[in-house]
């Protein structure tokens, strides 16, 4: 696929990390703040070519990870309504609420439904007059123009039965908590190519001089996400503090205006909490009262739900960087995949579940070099015994004798026969 | 966040005033909402598109460019990284015991 | 169909020759079941056993044990491209006798149908079953109808279960794979499951993807005789895609399997819906993928083999089991990390971000 292959070129990659190891004359610790980039952070084990000159702290950028758990009860609650088809990007059907999902709620027979868009939600709303159909409206700013789009939609086209629950934030107010916390080893950050492709860079430059932290807008390829690391390291080397851009190809420094536009029509910034975090002021989006109309909290009577987050789940101190989550007592053994705790667990960017199936490997392979995985002596998980990088290591085998036609593995993938 | 994927505009269209449109992903096509770049990106542009929205034109010339400076700057250490992938035994190819005949047939 | 004939009950007034529409009366073992299967079944599956309609059918197999596999099917929507349930239903079955090596004989084939659902999607069901089976000179030997009340079975619910004679020498087995063993994949990965994902409503969009359904058992066939002492597992990748059934594999064999990405095929289309709804093409369905862990000393030839039918015109050597991280799966991805492939709790979902 053109703009995303080149973006994943091995070379590239393996030369950028060269680059960064040649640059860096101390180890550095940086922050991705977006989920997606922790993905590829973590699916391509791109911090094991950082080797010890870059820790990778995996910020809060998971809207799935930091939506509170009042707000999923709010779901829950509505998707269990007999009057309400429940819509929802898929990220949040397995997030756990105070005592059941989304999934669960299905499976018991409340009708909730998967979309894509927040388009194809309305569009279930005119298909259905008969049912209510409430969206899921979670996400950061990235999300927030598509969200705004459909409310303004309805309302533009007088669709009465549709509404939204509204769990909206923005990233710059949670990087600064991340600073303002006293034991902040955050360094640098790569910040959300996408959020920024919507909102520009404006808000993080006093960030940047305020703090003295280099600030790289970051795509989310391999390639996107080493060249933002390079540049930040750069910065770093050479005690500077900028917000430079890296996702050239999409994003500008005022952003996309008439999203900005749409988003300031229709949401209003409100303090709003974060799952594990607490209250962030000024840290998310409301629906403007214009809109309140379209506001599932008003229309359904859940204004005055509050819930108290279990006290085992170390979710906050987690999404701050804090602890890692090995780091965590309930980590791996009442908290799994299967039966998670909190939402970085479900979430498939969500550290605990990226740490959880990575730090395995670790664990099992690792284990003639270190006797317990996550030691003390060391916070980061790209140590030299890592076994990737001794050439005695009995994994990195002779794969020669694993293929016998060559165009076969170098030509990219081929037409499917039919 | 998240999902953004570029694909290429392939059809505009209008649907009740809301500027609607056809993106094709490498062979995969969806209707999206083409709301946000209707002034700046054509039918044959590419977009990047997250929930079905584009939400920026790619700036084609700019990613040429850049991408150019990031070839060049990373070639130098092409040679490097082609012994190291022959050492570790990583290329599919050749025998490990001919390490420069694994560091040609791996190319580039 | 009207509210005073759904009344009316089972016993429809209206004449046999007019319906459209399955309705509660096909299922009830009366006149017009026996119409339907008269008129709509056998015509296309017809066979010497089946023609008997005794309760059960009598056959003769070759050995002195036979291998049984059933399978039911739910997908929806029931008709994609690349096939509809019908098809989908025989391969599959027949594709679970053959990973035993085994070679597949006979079938049997039990239909849940909804009120509603129409007679032309039927007989497309139908067609697509006998033409599979026909392909595969396997007959389906027995067979049952129900009906339920409208709003159940989502349109078609179909079991089908398989009878195959065991190879004397092929007997691959899940817990047969050793270190050192090879791993070749047979075709191209995730299509079946992105088809599907396609032709769904809520997710919709165009594309050029169909499903992977066929039967694998010419492609068995290629590893029987010499080879087949080297063969020690095969496993079809269906419902959890190539990882789950690596995965299972290694459990049971205790074993690690080292997965290279650079060794596995994913087509353009497949790939880029994939991009689009943030799913791993590893944990995606496939019903036209044979996997085959094979001794090293025999794997070029056992490639050769595959590759000399056109199913398997494409199969690549994909990784290898290896004694360490017994019971992992390991990809090593093409910039040369590696990362743990572990079993999903449960379906993957669609994600945003």
């Amino acid at each position: 696929m053109k703009y995303l292959d080149e973006y994943r070129d091995a070379a590239l990659v393996r030369g950028l990390g060269e680059r960064i190891r040649a640059t860096a004359t101390r180890p550095w610790v940086l922050m991705e703040v977006c989920g997606g980039q922790t993905h590829t952070i973590v699916k391509q084990g791109l911090d094991e070519l950082l080797d010890d000159c870059v820790e990778m702290i995996h910020g809060p950028g998971c809207p799935v990870c930091v939506t509170p758990l009042e707000q999923i009860d709010k779901a829950l609650r509505l998707a269990q309504d007999p009057r309400v088809i429940f819509t929802s990007f898929g990220d949040m059907l397995r997030v756990p609420g105070s005592d059941c999902d989304l999934q669960q709620v299905r499976a018991r027979g409340g009708q909730v439904r998967v979309v894509y868009s927040p388009l194809d939600a309305l569009a279930l709303a005119t298909r259905n007059p008969d049912k209510q159909v409430v969206f899921f409206a979670v996400g950061f700013e990235t999300t927030a123009p598509a969200n705004a789009m459909a409310v303004w939609r309805a309302k533009e086209l007088g669709v009465k039965n549709f509404s939204v629950l509204v769990s909206h934030v923005t990233v710059p107010p949670a990087m600064m908590a991340i600073l303002d916390s006293p034991d902040n080893r955050v360094q640098g950050f790569l910040a959300a190519g996408h959020v920024c492709t919507v909102m520009g860079w404006t808000e993080y430059e006093p960030i940047a001089a305020r703090y003295r932290v280099p600030i790289i807008v970051t795509g989310f390829e391999p390639v996107d996400i080493m060249e933002g690391i390079l540049l930040a390291v750069t910065q770093l080397e050479q005690g500077r503090a900028e917000v430079e851009n890296q996702y050239v190809r999409s994003v500008r420094r005022e952003g996309t205006v008439p999203a900005r536009s749409l988003v300031e029509q229709v949401f209003e910034l409100v303090n709003r909490k974060w799952r594990g975090i607490g209250e962030i002021p000024g840290s998310g989006l409301a629906l403007r009262p214009e809109f309140a109309d379209f506001d599932a909290e008003f229309r359904f009577g859940l204004q005055d739900i509050m819930v108290d987050e279990p006290a085992e789940c170390h979710a906050g101190d987690v999404l701050r960087g804090q602890l890692k989550p090995f780091q965590c007592p309930a980590f791996g053994s009442s908290c799994t995949p299967e039966r998670p705790l909190g939402a970085p667990m479900v979430s498939s960017e969500g550290a605990c579940a990226a740490y959880y199936n990575y730090g395995r490997l670790r664990r099992e392979v690792g284990a003639t070099t270190r006797a317990e995985w996550g030691s003390a002596e060391s916070d980061s998980l790209t140590t030299d015994d890592s076994p990737l990088t001794t050439d005695d290591s009995p994994l990195t085998t002779d794969d020669s004798r694993l293929t016998t036609d060559d165009s076969l593995v170098t030509v990219p993938v081929p037409e499917v026969p039919r | 966040m998240c999902l953004g994927i570029p694909g290429r505009i392939v059809d505009r269209r209008d649907d009740r005033g809301l500027p609607m449109g056809v993106v094709d992903f490498g062979g995969v096509r969806r209707e999206c909402c083409l709301a946000y770049v209707a002034d700046e990106a054509n039918v044959g542009d590419y977009v990047i598109v997250h929930v079905g929205f584009a939400i920026s034109r790619v700036d084609e010339a700019e990613a040429r460019r850049t991408y150019e400076v990031l070839r060049e700057m990373s070639q130098l250490d092409e040679l490097d990284w082609m012994r190291e992938v022959a050492d570790q035994g990583m290329s599919m190819l050749g025998s490990p015991a001919d390490p420069a005949a694994a560091a040609r047939e791996t190319g580039g | 169909m009207t509210a005073s004939s759904l009344a009316a009950g089972p016993a429809c007034p209206l004449p046999i020759a007019e319906v459209e529409r399955v309705q509660l009366g096909h299922g009830s073992g009366g006149k017009m079941s026996a119409a339907l299967l008269r008129d709509r079944f056998m015509p296309l599956l017809d066979n010497a056993a089946l023609r008997r309609l005794g309760d059960a059918a009598v056959v003769p197999v070759a050995t002195g044990q036979i291998a049984v596999s059933t399978d039911t099917f739910v997908v929806s929507p029931i008709e994609f491209p690349g096939g509809n349930i019908g098809s989908l239903a025989v391969h599959g079955t027949l594709n679970d006798i053959a990973m035993m090596g085994a070679r597949p004989r006979y079938l049997s084939a039990g239909f849940v149908l909804e009120e509603g659902l129409s007679l032309d999607a039927l007989d497309r069901v139908v067609a697509a079953m006998a033409a599979a089976a026909d392909l595969a000179a396997v007959p389906v030997i027995t067979g049952d109808t129900k009906v339920v009340e409208r709003g159940r079975a989502d349109g078609l619910y179909l079991n089908t279960t398989g009878i195959g004679e065991l190879d004397p020498v092929l007997r691959p087995s899940p817990d047969a794979v050793r270190p050192g063993d090879v791993l070749i994949v047979s075709a191209p990965i995730a299509r079946h499951g992105m088809a599907i994902m396609a032709a769904r409503e809520g997710l919709a969009f165009e594309a050029q993807i169909e499903s992977d359904s066929a039967s694998l058992v010419p492609l068995v066939d290629l590893l029987r005789g010499d080879l087949a002492r080297a063969v020690r597992a095969l496993r079809d990748p269906t419902r959890g895609g190539l990882a789950s059934a690596l995965n299972e594999i290694a459990a049971a064999s205790r074993v690690g399997v080292l997965l290279h990405e650079a060794g596995l095929l994913i087509p353009d289309p497949v790939a880029a819906a994939c991009e689009m709804l943030g799913l791993d093409p590893l944990y995606v369905a496939n019903e036209g993928v044979l996997t085959a862990f094979v001794a090293r000393d025999r794997a070029e030839e056992a490639l050769a083999a595959l590759r000399s039918h056109p199913l398997g015109a494409n199969a690549t050597i994909a990784g290898e089991a290896v004694a360490d991280h017994a019971g992992l799966v390991v990809l090593r991805t093409r910039i040369g990390s590696r990362r743990v492939v572990d079993m999903l709790p449960g379906d993957q979902l669609p994600r945003i971000c």
